[in-house]
């Protein structure tokens, strides 16, 4: 009894990584443990494919 | 005046937009309705013909009628981070929290009505063509026999969710993948199927429009690329997303879609086949543009700042009719 299209489906990849970054409030951006913001450390956004469009999110749907 | 963003705190594709409206001096408060009653609080009264209303989040505090935009980007589910959780405070206080924004005169990027509606493909496909966007054969059906016929009239086609979305339990994912020739199209009747025409593509495109701006980049396909490899989400890729320019008759399409789904925001995915005509796949009213931004340069974030700062475009009255920006 499995729609078809699920014949399709695959097991979603569980990005376990924890982002090296943390919240702060009081900027309201994202912060590296070496004070940087995380949002100008394209090597660590590409690294972490944070900013990526990846189909599974369990959110959202627009990727 | 404020720009309301809404969003998680782990976004930090968010975080490039909070970091040009900081460099710009404007006022951010960003905020996640997750946190509602734990964090987050508002507060709105409606006295003799007059409402005002106010969001705080720590230690800020925002007038509802004080904000200039609400930037709707990636919101959790409202008060699911509250103390007890339930299904009836999630609709208490989303209507509280959305209730009171679209009484504001903020302009919305997006209209949450929009963005509703924007996110059903079938609604997506009919508006393409509609907007005069090439767009491949799509089928979408529960009768396995009509699943067959189109197979035989479209040989070569692909399927993919609906909706986008993804089953979670267990956790899949399901990617745009190719149909097998021999394919059994008996369990189509156990869901909604959507078939395409798979199209023969030469790159991926990725538009990304912000109000009135049309940004766009190309990602090519491998020469040795395998056929199976449709989605480019699933596929590994050392070619880079450059920037393209936008064909003017597409750049006309995109600007009819955009006003006619009344968005003020859209990533719009293409297929560019070997003539170089993009076909239309889908336009996410919410798609991420960092991973573009990164690799092209394109000033996508900077332009979303700008659009919350100083946008002009369509809003929403409290009495629910829309009106232009003079």
């Amino acid at each position: 009894m499995q729609p078809f299209t699920l014949d399709y489906a695959r097991p979603a990849v569980q990005l376990e990584v924890s982002t090296p970054y943390m919240y702060d409030s009081g900027l309201q951006l994202n912060i590296l443990p070496d004070g940087r913001i995380a949002a100008t450390d394209h090597a660590t956004l590409r690294a972490l494919g944070t900013t990526t469009s990846t189909a599974g999110s369990k959110t959202h749907f627009d990727d | 005046m404020t720009v309301l963003i809404l969003t998680s705190e782990e976004d930090v594709t968010a975080d490039m937009v909070v970091l040009r409206l900081h460099e710009s001096g404007v006022p951010v408060v960003r905020l996640d309705p997750a946190d509602l009653t734990s964090g987050v609080a508002l507060s709105g009264e409606f006295v003799q013909g007059v409402s005002r209303g106010h969001l705080s989040v720590g230690d800020r505090l925002v007038s509802m009628n004080g904000l200039r935009s609400v930037w709707v980007r990636r919101p959790g589910v409202a008060a699911s981070r509250a103390a007890q959780p339930s299904a009836w405070l999630t609709e208490e206080s989303s209507q509280a929290l959305y209730g009171m924004l679209r009484g504001t005169d903020a302009r919305w990027m997006n209209d949450p009505d929009a963005a509703r509606r924007a996110r059903h493909k079938p609604w997506q496909l009919r508006l393409a063509q509609l907007s005069g966007l090439p767009v491949p054969a799509t089928l979408i059906t529960t009768f396995p026999q009509a699943a067959r016929e189109f197979a035989e009239r479209f040989p070569d086609l692909v399927v993919k969710p609906v909706s986008g979305a993804h089953p979670q339990e267990p956790p899949r994912a399901v990617p745009t993948s190719r149909v097998a020739p021999d394919a059994d199209f008996a369990a189509v009747a156990f869901g909604p199927t959507l078939l395409q025409r798979r199209v023969a593509k030469r790159a991926d495109i990725r538009l990304t429009v912000v109000g009135e701006r049309l940004l766009a980049a190309r990602k090519a396909v491998a020469a040795d690329a395998h056929p199976d490899d449709v989605d480019v989400r699933f596929t590994p890729s050392t070619s880079p997303w450059l920037p393209v320019d936008v064909p003017p008759r597409v750049t006309v399409a995109v600007q009819a879609y955009m006003t006619s789904a009344e968005l003020a925001y859209g990533a719009f995915d293409f297929a560019e086949d070997s003539d170089g005509i993009w076909w239309f796949l889908e336009c996410n009213q919410s798609g991420q543009f960092g991973f573009v931004e990164m690799d092209t340069g394109q000033p996508i974030a900077g332009t979303i700042a700008e659009w919350l700062t100083h946008g002009t475009g369509r809003t929403r009255t409290p009495g629910g009719s829309r009106r232009s920006d003079p």
